[in-house]
């Protein structure tokens, strides 16, 4: 069976540190002035003393059903079999179609390569070397888990077992592939 | 993948250090002299961060000859082999275009900005003139030495020493010496805190998720999520932490003394606390008691804001939960003058829940030689003290003015007290200051008073590896190398058990840097000193360390983190049970089946001193733990607050590239209420100013903060014109904090009151 890469973002969890911001620039050689993955940090909302803030993981969300695929007119964006969006940069032209296209507004071009990037689950680097994406690797508070959907007994499996998740913009019929885990404090804007 | 060369990755590295070159490059720095290619370890290298103080075990390794990637040591379990955004971030200053790699001398005026390249011969020989001039002319103890806290300190100390001056200075008074000298003088030694055990965390603004030390902020998460601890945080600001807890009291600044004082009046009235543990590990329980009786939740609530039935219900759950539970004694932030009895108080409540080597609550850090004396055998190599022995210099430190502060003199000394020979020349005129990785600048307090010290020294040496705000008055700038390009002696990490870890070179050295160690020697050498100095390389020194065991020291160097053992809290049956049960020679057990009859403090009376005759006898009227009234501000002013933020370490990384691209401002926060008052947005430009200082900075209109209160991060706000990533960005927290050193544990204050206007 093919693998599903998925990941769970726990936003009790993350103390929207930036760990992972810098680990993913640090792995991917991202340059400076764009981002393949940020924590944005909202709010506070509410009254106070019941404050709260929103960690909104802002990174590619590995749709099933991929906007940017779907308009890419090279075939250079494309889901891999494991499930993840990756981009073929020697296909890729850059005419920002798959920028315009994502809901999730996570795409850009690379300053340096002039092709459209974003995150991959750090599939070309870190999991080609048999090892967990940058993010999930570094998260002080393990608010992140990654691994394969489609193996029940992974410990990504077992938390969307038991955790309640959800996911941005589902609407849309994207069917995203990162989870997240709603803050016990306060509401979620999905 | 398209392939970047090392063009690009200097590029992207550094990006935002190309524009230097139009504005006025630094003549040593990355950008004027280049820097070879990166080359170093593509297998990982387990080493030690140096980022921030926590100093968190690391592993290191260049990626395709291009990057380095960092990540924690997964040998530390309490570490995770996790690493936050500062030590992520750590490689971005290697090939900083802004980084300085060649010696350079001064040769404008202090401060102006003008430098030239020199060789490091030329370097030591003209500060060892220097020196030995004020030697002869003035005294060596004329000449003060000062550092942050680190391997680097002793070996600028020893220099010190060697040279003749008492006047060695720790960072200690601007950051954690409230605590340290509250559980001096009430435990007789430090105080380690086992929060990941805890079922019940009281937080007096100790932000652990942006503040960030990794073993401790990973614990308070884990307690939270995984065993469903209770979090309760009193913050004047909506923090991280006070986000991520169950309840959130917005306190008065300053006030937090009152509250934990209050906290013990309850545990004591409702006799909720740990009568047998007082009775047998306690003196001076009952003076302190009585004096308690008068501080009622109802009067903390008349300072604090808090209300008396939130803290006597908050004092009741507390104590349900003993001993595994705590209230977190903090760290940094100095939030009142009444730092020693705010710490004191705090600490006081532990003890009434006998958390006292429990689960969840407070112990002694178990090195190798008491370790092995409670196992009956050898569990952990005992590492030699391989010191040089210098004489100790006969004058008086600067900081010996005042005998309240005697208990510091044994410590770092006082920081600040620098300043204070500025105008009185008392107890004697300084003419030389030597300093390495500090920025007392920003650390400090009263950034005019600083700068005037500064101007005032005949000699002025900073070892860094940028020039910060302060290195920008040096005569002379010492370029260390960075951590990951430096190996460094092995040293102690042992919590509940023994430890031991080690920097190691992950990189080649870049440019005519070098380790602060060397420095240091050679500069001594060139003095004179030679004899103080007898490594000549770190591996020997490590050898010495290890009594010549080769086979240890490969092990320490290829793990990079080793712990032997398991963990041990005296008084945890559980934990004593597993300990006996792996030693066969162990320690007979207590009939209660701990370690509790072993537990002894280093104190006077060998038991936890709630009154202190020492400190009664250096302070007069100070021994018992009182609250005493204190103004921080005019009532037409607003408290002024500061902290930390997870992206920078205090005033030490806002020049970081990647740091700085996350975050190179620090926004006022005001409340909505408060802004509407003067008219202010979101984005508004708006000054604040103090007794001392004004700054200008940018609104940002928050609930998150109370109506009489602003709060910004510290470290920002640069005013010298190298620092062009970070120059005049932001307030500048120091330059508006009054110079005010607290009682007897002679902190830097870090409230005070501001005015506020739209500009």
């Amino acid at each position: 069976m093919n693998k599903r890469y998925v990941m769970v973002h726990d936003e009790n969890k993350c103390i929207g540190c930036q760990a992972c911001n810098v680990a993913c620039r640090s792995e991917n050689q991202v340059p400076d002035g764009v981002t393949r993955l940020q924590v944005r940090v909202e709010g506070p909302y509410g009254e106070v003393p019941d404050l709260h803030f929103k960690f909104d993981r802002v990174s590619c969300q590995q749709c099933e059903n991929a906007p940017c695929v779907k308009v890419c007119p090279t075939g250079a964006a494309y889901v891999n079999d494991d499930g993840i969006v990756t981009i073929n940069h020697e296909k890729c032209i850059g005419c920002q179609y798959c920028i315009a296209a994502c809901p999730y507004k996570v795409r850009f071009i690379n300053p340096v390569t002039l092709t459209a990037d974003k995150c991959n689950f750090c599939t070309d680097t870190r999991l080609a070397r048999g090892e967990q994406p940058a993010c999930v690797t570094v998260c002080p508070t393990n608010a992140l888990v990654f691994g394969d959907a489609n193996d029940a007994n992974s410990d990504v499996s077992k938390l969307l077992n038991s955790a309640p998740t959800y996911r941005e913009k589902v609407h849309l019929g994207t069917q995203p592939r990162v989870y997240r885990i709603p803050a016990r404090k306060g509401g979620i804007e999905a | 993948m398209i392939k970047l060369d090392r063009r690009a990755f200097l590029k992207g590295a550094g990006a935002t250090g190309a524009s230097c070159a139009l504005t006025g490059v630094i003549p040593g720095s990355i950008a004027a002299v280049g820097a070879p290619a990166l080359s170093g370890s593509a297998e990982a290298v387990p080493s030690i961060c140096e980022m921030c103080s926590t100093r968190c075990p690391i592993s290191a390794r260049v990626v395709d000859g291009k990057t380095v990637f960092i990540q924690g040591n997964t040998e530390a379990k309490s570490f995770g082999g996790k690493v936050c955004a500062r030590g992520g971030a750590g490689h971005s200053l290697l090939y900083d275009p802004q980084r300085i790699v060649k010696p350079m001398k001064r040769v404008g005026e202090r401060g102006e900005g003008k430098w030239q390249t020199i060789s490091w011969e030329q370097a030591y020989s003209e500060i060892a003139t220097k020196l030995n001039e004020l030697k002869s002319k003035y005294g060596p103890e004329t000449v003060v030495f000062s550092s942050k806290s680190g391997s680097e300190h002793t070996y600028l100390f020893d220099l010190a020493k060697a040279f003749g001056s008492p006047n060695t200075l720790t960072h200690l008074t601007t950051c954690p010496v409230g605590m340290e000298v509250a559980s001096d003088v009430m435990f007789g030694t430090g105080m380690k805190r086992d929060i990941g055990n805890s079922r019940y965390v009281i937080n007096f603004g100790h932000n652990l998720y942006e503040g960030l030390d990794m073993s401790e902020s990973r614990a308070l998460m884990r307690a939270q999520m995984d065993k469903h601890a209770k979090l309760v945080v009193f913050d004047p600001r909506f923090s991280m932490v006070a986000a991520k807890s169950d309840e959130w009291l917005p306190i008065r600044p300053g006030t937090d003394i009152a509250v934990a004082l209050a906290i013990s009046h309850v545990l004591i009235e409702e006799k909720l606390f740990d009568k047998a543990f007082v009775d047998q590990y306690v003196e001076g329980f009952e003076p302190f008691a009585s004096q308690m009786a008068e501080y009622t939740p109802e009067w903390a609530e008349s300072l604090s804001d808090v209300p008396a039935k939130d803290i006597r219900r908050i004092a009741r759950e507390l104590a349900q939960a003993a001993p595994h539970a705590m209230i977190n004694s903090g760290h940094r932030s100095t939030f009142t003058p009444e730092e020693l009895d705010f710490r004191r108080a705090i600490f006081a409540v532990n003890v009434l829940l006998g958390n006292i080597e429990r689960k969840g609550g407070y112990f002694m850090g178990k090195k190798a030689a008491t370790y092995n004396k409670f196992a009956g055998e050898a569990v952990a190599p005992e590492l030699a003290k391989p010191g040089v022995n210098i004489p100790k210099p006969n004058a008086k430190r600067i900081d010996q003015m005042d005998e309240q502060y005697a208990l510091l003199w044994k410590m770092g000394g006082i920081y600040q007290s620098i300043i204070d020979t500025v105008n009185t020349n008392k107890p004697y005129a300084i003419h030389g200051w030597v300093m390495t990785r500090t920025n007392p600048m920003q650390t400090m307090t009263d950034r005019a008073k600083v700068e005037q010290a500064l101007k005032q020294m005949d000699l002025v040496v900073c070892c860094d590896l940028y020039v910060s705000e302060t290195a920008a008055y040096a005569d002379y700038f010492l370029p260390e190398c960075t951590y990951l390009e430096r190996d460094e002696e092995v040293k102690d990490k042992s919590g509940k058990n023994p430890a031991y870890y080690v920097r190691q070179q992950v990189v080649d050295v870049i440019g005519d840097t070098k380790p602060a160690w060397q420095i240091f020697r050679e500069l001594g050498v060139k003095l004179g000193l030679e004899q103080y100095f007898p490594w000549e390389d770190v591996q020997t020194l490590q050898l010495a360390q290890v009594n010549k065991d080769d086979a240890l020291l490969k092990q320490i160097k290829h793990k990079g983190y080793v712990s032997y053992g398991v963990p041990l809290m005296l008084r945890e049956p559980e934990m004593v049970a597993a300990f006996t049960a792996k030693f066969a020679n162990a320690r007979p057990v207590d009939e209660d089946g701990t370690y509790g009859s072993a537990l002894k403090f280093k104190t006077a009376s060998g038991k936890i001193e709630l009154y202190s005759e020492e400190v009664e006898k250096i302070a007069p009227g100070r021994g018992a733990i009182k609250y005493r009234d204190v103004s921080f501000k005019q009532s037409n002013e607003l408290y002024f607050i500061q902290g930390k933020v997870a992206v920078h370490t205090n005033a030490g990384t806002q020049q970081v590239p990647f740091l700085a691209n996350l975050m190179s401002d620090n926004a006022v926060w005001i409340h909505p209420e408060t802004a509407a008052k003067h008219g202010i947005k979101t984005g508004d430009n708006i000054r604040l100013t103090s007794s001392v200082g004004s700054e200008i900075g940018q609104a940002l209109v928050t609930k998150g903060i109370r109506p009489d209160t602003v709060f910004a991060y510290m470290g920002f706000g640069s005013k010298n014109q190298e620092s062009i990533r970070i120059s005049d960005k932001g307030v500048h927290c120091g330059n508006l904090l009054p110079h005010v050193t607290a009682p007897v544990c002679g902190a830097c204050v870090h409230t005070t009151g501001v005015k506020l206007e739209k500009v």
